[in-house]
């Protein structure tokens, strides 16, 4: 368990997901909004490292990510959640490989931290409804394009990492 | 003349011998009755080749750029001096330019940050402006950077001003490119190009700055007017900003 965060490198690569939400890349917008970088980050990493791994990881981006913005709302539970459920079901299943099974997981986590994004936002009383819809759907759908290429890269990494560790 | 002799009326062939000084004569008076067309045209067609030139054009458009900088400053030095005789809010000290490294005008946060901080004087709370007007405010800072949330934020309330129906409304941001206007009173007379500046009344912002300019009139919103506001200032596009000073 944790065999990725013996590897510091491995560890400052979470230092691009700050910088990409800082840069926000204008061609990698939907409708102008950005991909959920945290949760293609936070899939493959939680996926190899385990469940507490995975939970300590997204705790610290949810921390990095509520500093950089305004406002109450916080990602801090939903991404800490993820990286549980993606540690075990690593862990515990078969590896998840296929590109299918990355998009949808990306799918489910993009929606889970927007979700509970949109419901703190409704519950502070700031978003109406209809705007806020439209920057959940458009996160999910484009966090969930990205992911297949994208997990699959850091996947093959970070198993190569691990492989390289035990033997 | 002797008496007697009767006096001669001139010869028929003499009028009209004498027709093409007649035709003259009226010519000239349509150019009297006409104000000198023709002979001004003429010579307006004549002169034209001399006529001057761009360089011209723009020495007098920059005489008039300039004119009007005179008076717009002496103006707002008329305005300070008159706000503060009525003790309101004046238009602030100075400014920070500040260039934009990074920029989130959409998604769940409507923000920027600015390359100055509290190092550059910066502090929350400060007004932001881009080349357009009032883009939003400052809400956190660091050494070397600044938070601005923006107009469009959801938590962003701005007291503003439409000049030409007098009347006072709060800016609100709604998560979209276009906040919205809320009006104080059901049927205040807006309609779709007025434009909205920041409330003459306000101690957030300074007053007077430009806002944008009323988008669309939703004049059945309950309990009052909604308008939709375009931001004059491209949030997408800008890359420096000004910080006012208060």
């Amino acid at each position: 368990m944790s065999q990725l965060t013996r590897h510091r490198w491995c560890l400052a690569t979470a230092l691009l997901v700050p910088w990409l939400v800082l840069a926000s890349p204008g061609p990698l917008k939907l409708a102008g909004v950005a991909p959920a970088w945290a949760v293609l980050w936070l899939l493959p990493w939680a996926l190899v490292d385990g469940p507490l791994s995975g939970a300590l990881a997204g705790l610290g981006l949810g921390l990095v990510l509520d500093g950089l913005h305004l406002g109450p709302i916080s990602e801090i539970p939903a991404l800490a959640l993820l990286g549980w459920w993606w540690g075990r079901m690593g862990r515990l299943g078969p590896p998840i490989e296929r590109s299918f099974s990355l998009g949808l997981l990306a799918l489910i986590g993009a929606a889970l931290v927007g979700g509970s994004l949109l419901l703190q936002s409704l519950l502070a009383g700031g978003w109406p409804l209809l705007p806020a819809l439209h920057t959940w759907l458009a996160q999910t759908l484009l966090t969930a394009l990205l992911a297949p290429p994208l997990c699959s890269l850091q996947l093959l990494l970070w198993r190569r990492q691990t492989l390289g560790g035990r033997s | 003349m002797p008496p007697g002799r009767r006096q001669r009326l001139p010869a028929l062939g003499g009028i009209l011998q004498a027709w093409p000084w007649v035709l003259l004569l009226l010519a000239l008076l349509a150019v009297r009755l006409s104000k000198g067309a023709g002979f001004a045209d003429a010579y307006a067609l004549l002169s034209r080749p001399f006529w001057p030139g761009s360089a011209q054009g723009e020495w007098l458009r920059s005489a008039e750029i300039l004119n009007s900088q005179t008076r717009l400053s002496q103006l707002e030095l008329d305005n300070r001096r008159l706000r503060s005789l009525l003790q309101l809010q004046t238009g602030g000290k100075g400014m920070v330019s500040a260039p934009v490294i990074s920029r989130q005008p959409g998604g769940w946060w409507q923000q920027l940050v600015i390359g100055s901080g509290a190092l550059q004087g910066v502090r929350p709370g400060m007004s932001v402006t881009a080349p357009g007007g009032l883009i939003g405010r400052v809400a956190s800072v660091t050494p070397s950077t600044a938070t601005v949330a923006l107009l469009t934020d959801p938590g962003s309330r701005v007291g503003v001003w439409v000049g030409r129906i007098q009347r006072h409304g709060l800016l609100t941001g709604i998560g979209t490119s276009r906040p919205l206007l809320r009006f104080l009173e059901k049927d205040p007379g807006v309609r779709p190009g007025d434009v909205v500046v920041t409330s003459p009344a306000s101690t957030l912002v300074p007053p007077n700055l430009t806002v944008g300019v009323i988008q669309s009139v939703d004049e059945r919103a309950v309990p009052a007017t909604d308008a939709v506001v375009q931001l004059s200032a491209p949030l997408d596009a800008v890359d420096w900003v000004q910080v006012l000073v208060p």
